[in-house]
């Protein structure tokens, strides 16, 4: 044993061994620089050129994102995939994963918070090609579902082929069912085929999960953490038609007609229906016209903005740095059945458990649960609502009807049950507010001072009172104050009781009246006593009385004509307009004079001058009084000194750089000595700041002057970001509503839209499973004209497309049908229509129908129908041209015979029919087979509608004479749009069926037409005589153009005549040679006899083995069909024994 | 205003062309009535019907529908199609009534457009030849439609003969740029043109002495050219007048313009044009009064940005097109004072943000 050399040591070359000592120690020198430096000065050059390349392929074309970071909307997660693949169990598993509930039923879109920053929109397309592309619109991530143990199914292919051509989102691929793969390397060989398939269809490196079995009617929760892991980090690249168009999936949508009317129709009447959703893509705006696709265009007749439903965690409620677990139960999936509360197009589904008891307070109970008990604790009765109730006269008048007697407080508490349960109505209308109080607060610019308001002692029983107008002027706020005191208390005894002539007036007028005031007169007869208090900073100002104008109020908010608006102190004309309606109880109106003369007005874009405003630049002072406008002229310091900001700048900093260094001395007035040496200093400090500034900004581009240039590619950057940091901050203190009336709804806002005149078959045909996109249109995109499409035919389409046969178009939001054209450029002098479609070549096609803009993908469809055998995506194209006309020819080809012919001029008929067609082609180009150009010339009497032609040579009698013309078409104007949404059965939409169909259905055979039936062409042969040449015309030629006419030869040559005779030698070689070929001969068809008989065993032998091979085959299709048949019917059973179970809850 | 979807509706004769503007712009028809019913004359004028089928002629499927008597008018826009265009224009206006709508359709056309014009170059109402070249053509640079933009006169017309002719030459943009122009600057320089047409070529001489007696005391960068145009170019008719525009150093432009009239002064001319200069300048913003709805509208073209711009108040005119621009694109501009602080300054911010209006006209490849 001890001779036995020990084993010798051998140091760990994997685990935490091998890590910790030898490779640790390497690492620890750092990256070795030398190692990778260039050894040759080509390579250098080369290797940076590389780098420098591979540098630019990274850059992408600068894109806006129109979606704010701060608050975005949800990412859209759609789970793609052919029947039976797993989707639902992936989705529940998913929403399992964030939110820790289990869904009963999945239907419609499942919103989650996934991170601080991120919410996803779950859904689950069905297979119904109408979902797959709405889905393919507005996904942001798409998990496509693949079979493992099927492999890729038509749809899949289909599916990715919809995504392409509506812009390419991210695609996460999901293999399941490899469970059911038994054999390891089968397993390993599939999925390397599989991921092979899909990274050709995606990219090279698309990300491919792979799902094994289902635990608990999930996936194993690893693997689902995993995806769901790179869900989280995915980043997402604005696409292009989704960052020029607003739009909404709709989570939710209810029909808000009026019960009666929809007794009354029978439900036949246009429904009004509201939606809801998140924003997406970029702001919706009010006034927008929308497309649902699958029911048509909409107009939105109204959108308010909602409390979001399933809301990110904010900063002061997360201060960690991952999502608490309470934040993760937030789920937002209202068409399915989450917390017991299912929300369909009528109703509100409440499940509650069996055993449901109130009060038991400390079992956590379901938002259900929580209405129901939320309705049992009702406070009061509806008699004392009643009682409470406020009642207007009408509804534009501003305060409610009540008894004089109602005192303060009960007003006050009126208020106060008010604000718990008409929450509802509060929304809807806004105007009885109990908040208004906040509301004015929120108007950034108010010059009334709510909080001193309050405080002030006088006012205090005021903050009770509602005001129903929202739209106040800011300037006219107090006065509206001071009159509604002065009324509903009817307290007029104290220093109020002043104003009283002012706030006598009516206050019943519409909220246009109250704006109507600016107040100026107002303010100026109170400021005496209590201006200062409202508004401090003002008083400060030396012209009390020159109130700006509010122009946005005047200009959008009044019905002032401009006119009006820009006479100095429009409150007076605003107050004749409003006497001019309080009188309108007179029936007839004397025409007022100033309407006919206003009709002389013209419209002028250069105003007239007006002398006195000329007059006053004869002034000398007035000419120096403008020289600061001037870059001679200096900085006006002097005139702003006291309102120099804190950065010690003048507000007029742009003209710095010129101003005039020279002359500090000069200016014209000499205020007090004092203030004037502040204004020196501060200038002077003003002064030196700038020249260190300029002075930093030489010096560094002096050192270095590449530095502080940027590339084209950071510059456009830097101008998007500051651009998008404008846009965020020119309306940041506007409140919620103006904004949405400027800028509209930004997207990540949660909005219900109302929607009016929907066909009322959307909603009796609602399927939550089916998704809703409410998509925005671009006024562009409203109207219909020709639409111009480069188009090619899909390499997996079987047919050719026809001319004139409908086509499905998927092309925007829409999908439509309609019959286009296909054409070729012609040379670029005209566009020549085509029959068919060319094999691998794209061409045009022109369609009428709703315009789209340039660049605009598309993809068309034969059919959409599920039981199309093959692939269903018939071209794909892009938008080129949008018109009001289209200028598409085809080939029109006269022909016509000469019937008598001159020196080279003939007679032609049969062309045309009369002499009026011949005189509209007169000059025209004609041909003859032959290839003999000519032009028509006139028409003949004789004949009806022969004429002369001249050509360039003679034309013969057999010659038929051809004039090419081009005739215009146009596309037919057919237009229907694919209104799946509004079936009873979604995928069973039909169009416009081709004729072939209709012929077909109809048992119908096509019409034939004699003269297009072919025939065998008989021609007769030509017989031509031989060209003879007169002698005396043969004599005069020259040599080389004479005919070289020879006898026939006479005499026999000597090779002809020779005899030939053999010597006995060579007679005898000759005989020997032929009896050998002989012999040869025989042995050769005697060995060709036997290999025949051979070939003849052999393939005897052959043929048996194919028969047992065949059988065997036999054995084995049978087989796997077995296998497959079993597959179909455990899965049916599967689905039976789900509906099943779905029955007994 | 709107009565249903897609058709806007007006009343009265004043305001037409920004309104047929804003309609082919928007693609929503237009519906206007009540056009001088009250008048002696009742209806379109000559010259607005001009415009309809000058109009018509920029666009591919315009459908202009005028009620018998003239008092109501139907347009249906088309697409704008632009291509090369000769129009003759009625000599009751000059030919920059014609230009101006055009001016804001040309960069959304299908083609580039050569339009010539044909009539009076310089009248009193509406700008002229000159302004245009130089004034409204430099405010479109601020927006990204600079190359190949151009207008040549050819000849010039005085009213009330005209016989001028002038050919506009205008590019397409896919987009046009957002604005931000916030800084008026200060003034730099001072150019003028003076012309005088089949009068003493004097005149132009002497309207520059006049001019240069007030604006030499401010600046020295002072070029007035005397534009002398002979013969044929022109036109029927005696007339001269005076252009000035004053640039700041953020190039913002101030203009004005005196016309000649009869038993006046070529000096007296140029001092109005002069002190209209003055007063301008001392309105102060970025944007000239004239050019207040070329740059509103397009700012509300703009990409879906927020867009600013300073200028000074309203006028008639830009008062009742900040209301249709808000009936046919539902955009509204937040107006505010440019200086809060400073009470005297009429100067106000127009922010609005723009639509994201795309040439959907141009054609691809």
């Amino acid at each position: 044993m001890e001779d036995r050399p020990h084993k010798p040591h051998r140091p760990a070359q994997s685990g935490s061994k091998a890590e910790k000592k030898g490779k640790g120690k390497e690492k620890a020198h750092g990256f070795n620089e030398k190692a990778f430096a260039p050894k040759s000065g080509r390579r250098a050059d080369r290797q940076g050129r590389r780098k420098v390349e591979k540098d630019q392929t990274r850059l992408h074309v600068p894109l806006v994102n129109r979606t704010p970071d701060d608050e975005p909307p949800p990412v859209i997660v759609a789970i793609v995939g052919p029947p039976g693949v797993g989707k639902t169990t992936l989705l529940k598993s998913l929403v399992r994963r964030y939110t820790k509930q289990t869904l009963n039923e999945a239907k419609g879109p499942i919103t989650v918070v996934s991170g601080k920053k991120r919410r996803l929109t779950f859904i689950e397309s069905n297979t119904d090609l109408n979902s797959m592309i709405d889905i393919g619109k507005v996904a942001d991530l798409v998990l496509l579902m693949i079979d493992g143990s099927f492999g890729f199914e038509m749809e899949t292919f289909e599916f990715l082929n919809i995504l392409q051509s509506h812009g390419f989102p991210k695609v996460i691929g999901v293999l399941t069912h490899l469970d059911l793969i038994k054999k390891a390397a089968t397993l390993r060989a599939s999925k390397k085929a599989l991921k092979k398939r899909f990274w050709t269809e995606i990219y090279q490196g698309a990300k491919l999960f792979y799902l094994s079995g289902v635990l608990n009617g999930r996936y194993p929760d690893t693997e689902i953490l995993n995806l769901s892991r790179f869900i989280s980090v995915m980043k997402f690249r604005p696409l292009v038609f989704r960052n020029t168009h607003p739009y909404v999936l709709a989570d939710r949508l209810e029909d808000l007609t009026s019960r009666e009317l929809i007794r009354t129709t029978s439900g036949k009447c246009d429904r009004t229906v509201t939606v809801y959703g998140y924003v997406r893509g970029t702001n919706l705006r009010q006034g927008m016209k929308v497309h649902i696709p699958g029911v048509g265009d909409l107009d939105m007749k109204s959108v308010t903005k909602l409390g979001d439903p399933c809301p990110l965690p904010d900063a002061d409620s997360e201060k960690r740095r991952k999502l608490s677990e309470k934040k993760k139960l937030l789920v937002h999936a209202p068409m399915s059945d989450v917390g017991g509360v299912v929300y369909d197009k009528d109703a509100v589904y409440i499940n509650v458990p069996g055993s449901f008891t109130r009060g038991n307070g400390d079992v956590p109970q379901g938002e259900g649960e929580q209405m129901v008990t939320d309705l049992q604790d009702a406070g009061r009765t509806l008699d004392d609502a009643v009682a409470q109730s406020q009642i207007r006269l009408f509804g534009s008048s501003s305060r409610h009807l009540a008894l004089e007697d109602v005192h303060m407080d009960g007003v006050e508490s009126s208020d106060s049950g008010l604000d718990d349960d008409e929450e509802g109505e509060e929304s809807e209308d806004g105007s009885e507010l109990g908040s208004d109080e906040e509301l004015d607060e929120e108007e950034g610019d108010a010059e009334v001072d709510m909080e001193k308001l309050r405080s002030d002692p006088r006012n205090t029983g005021r903050t009770t009172l509602r005001d129903v107008s929202r739209n106040i002027p800011s300037s006219s706020k107090k006065q509206r104050e001071e009159i509604d005191f002065a009324e509903s208390d009817s307290d007029l005894g104290d220093e109020d009781a002043e104003d009283f002539g002012v706030s006598k007036r009516a206050r019943f007028g519409d909220e246009d009246e109250d704006v109507d005031i600016p107040s100026d007169d107002v303010g100026s007869d109170l400021d005496d006593e209590d201006g200062a208090e409202w508004n401090p900073s003002s008083s400060n100002l030396p012209h009390r009385r020159r109130r700006r104008k509010d122009w946005m109020k005047l200009i959008y908010s009044t019905s002032l004509t401009p006119e009006q608006i820009l006479s100095h102190g429009g409150e007076s004309e605003a107050e004749k307009v409003n006497q001019d309606e309080g009188d309108d109880d007179d029936f007839f109106r004397i025409k007022k004079k100033d309407d006919l003369s206003r009709g002389e007005e013209l419209d002028k874009t250069k105003e007239a001058l007006k002398e006195q405003d000329l007059k006053q630049w004869e002034d000398d002072d007035m000419l120096e009084s403008i020289r600061h406008l001037f870059i001679t002229g200096e900085s006006n310091l002097e005139e702003t000194g006291a309102e120099v900001d804190e950065n010690g700048e003048p507000y007029e900093e742009e003209g710095g750089d010129f101003e005039d260094l020279e002359a500090p001395d000069e200016s014209p007035e000499a205020g007090p000595s004092s203030s004037r040496d502040d204004t020196e200093t501060i200038r002077a400090a003003n002064l030196a700041a700038k020249k260190e500034a300029l002075k930093r900004r030489f010096d560094e581009e002096y050192d270095d002057p590449e530095a502080s240039k940027l590339d084209f590619y950071d510059e456009k950057k830097e101008e998007m970001a500051r651009q998008l940091q404008l846009n965020k901050a020119e309306f940041e203190g506007v409140d919620e509503e103006s904004r949405a009336l400027v800028e509209g709804f930004r997207p990540g806002a949660y909005v219900r839209i109302e929607l009016a005149d929907v066909p009322c078959e959307m909603v009796e045909h609602f399927d939550p499973t089916y998704p809703i996109v409410v998509g925005g249109l671009l006024p562009a995109e409203e109207r219909f004209g020709y639409v111009q499409v480069r188009i090619k035919r899909h390499r997996w389409f079987t047919k050719t497309l026809k001319t004139n046969d409908p086509l499905i178009f998927s092309l925007g939001w829409r999908r439509f049908q309609t019959v286009p054209i296909y054409s070729l450029d012609d040379h670029s002098i005209r566009m020549r229509m085509l029959k068919y479609t060319p094999e691998h070549m794209h061409c045009y096609a022109t369609f009428y129908g709703p315009a789209s803009l340039p660049n605009t993908g598309f993809c068309a469809f034969n059919s959409l129908s599920g039981n199309t055998a093959g692939f269903r995506v018939s071209a794909t194209g892009v938008v080129l041209d949008i018109d009001r006309s289209v200028k598409i020819v085809k080939k029109l080809k006269l022909t016509g015979v000469p019937f008598k012919i001159f020196k080279n001029t003939a007679f032609v008929k049969d062309m045309f029919s009369s002499a009026l067609e011949v005189a509209k082609f007169e000059g025209a180009n004609i041909r003859t087979v032959s290839g003999i150009r000519g032009q028509v010339k006139k028409a003949l009497a004789k004949p009806d509608g022969a004429f002369r032609a001249t050509f360039e040579d003679k034309a013969l009698m057999s010659d038929i004479i051809f004039l090419r013309a081009w005739y215009s078409i146009q596309p037919r104007k057919f237009y229907n749009p694919v209104t799946s949404l509004l079936l009873s059965n979604k995928s069973a939409w039909t169009g416009m069926r081709l004729t072939g169909q209709v012929r077909h259905a109809e048992g119908l055979k096509t019409p034939l037409n004699v003269n297009s039936t072919y025939k065998k062409i008989e021609r007769p042969h030509r017989r031509f005589n031989p060209l003879v040449i007169p002698k005396k015309l043969q004599a005069e030629l020259p040599y080389a153009s004479k005919p070289k006419l020879m006898k026939p030869q006479q005499k026999q040559t000597y090779l002809q005549k020779r005899a030939v005779v053999m010597e006995p030698e060579e007679k005898k070689a000759v005989a020997l040679l032929q009896q050998m070929r002989a012999l040869r001969k025989d042995q050769v068809a005697r060995r060709k006899e036997k290999k025949e008989g051979k070939r003849i065993v052999h393939q005897k032998k052959v043929d048996k083995e194919e028969a047992k091979k065949a059988e065997k085959e036999k054995e084995k299709k049978k087989e796997h069909m077995r296998i497959a048949g079993q597959k179909s019917k455990r899965q049916a059973d599967l689905e039976e024994g789900r509906s099943s179970k779905r029955r007994k809850t | 205003m709107t009565q249903k979807a897609g058709l806007v509706h007006y009343s009265g004769h004043q305001y037409l062309r920004t309104r047929l503007v804003l309609s082919i712009l928007s693609g929503k028809a237009v519906r206007i009535d009540k056009i001088r019913s009250d008048d002696k004359n009742p209806g379109l004028r000559d010259f607005e019907i001009s415009l309809l089928r000058l109009l018509e002629k920029v666009t591919n499927g315009t459908v202009v529908e005028i009620s018998v008597t003239g008092t109501a008018l139907l347009l249906k826009p088309g697409i704008i199609s632009g291509g090369p265009i000769i129009h003759d224009c009625p000599l009751a206006r000059s030919i920059g009534y014609f230009l101006e709508p055009v001016i804001m359709l040309a960069p959304f056309a299908k083609k580039p457009l050569q339009l010539t014009l044909r009539g009076i170059t310089t009248d009193d109402n509406d700008l002229s030849a000159d302004l245009i070249r130089t004034v409204t053509l430099p405010h479109l640079q601020l927006f990204g439609i600079s190359d190949g933009l151009e207008l040549r006169i050819k000849k010039r017309g005085a009213p009330p003969a005209g016989g001028g002719e002038v050919q506009f030459l205008c590019p397409i943009v896919k987009q046009v740029k957002t604005l931000n122009f916030a800084e008026p600057g200060k003034i730099k320089r001072i150019r003028g043109i003076a012309h005088a047409v089949r009068v003493n070529p004097q005149f132009s001489n002497r309207m520059i002495e006049a001019t240069r007696s007030i604006l030499n005391r401010y600046i020295p960068d002072i070029y007035l050219y005397s534009d002398v145009y002979k013969g044929d170019e022109s036109g029927k008719s005696p007339g001269y007048a005076l252009t000035l525009l004053a640039e700041s150093t953020t190039s913002a432009l101030h203009c004005s313009e005196a016309v000649s009239e009869p038993g006046i002064a070529p000096e007296d001319v140029a001092l109005r044009a002069t002190r209209a200069l003055l007063a301008e300048i001392n309105m102060g913003g970025c944007v000239d009064q004239k050019h207040q709805t070329m740059v509103l509208l397009m700012m509300v073209l703009g990409s879906e940005d927020v867009g600013r711009c300073r200028m000074g108040p309203p006028t008639l005119r830009t008062i009742q097109f900040l209301r249709d621009v808000r009936d046919f694109f539902g955009t509204s501009f937040k107006i505010v004072p440019a200086e809060p602080s400073n009470v005297d300054s009429s100067q106000l911010i127009y922010s609005c943000y723009g639509t994201g209006y795309v040439n959907a006209n141009r054609t691809l490849a």
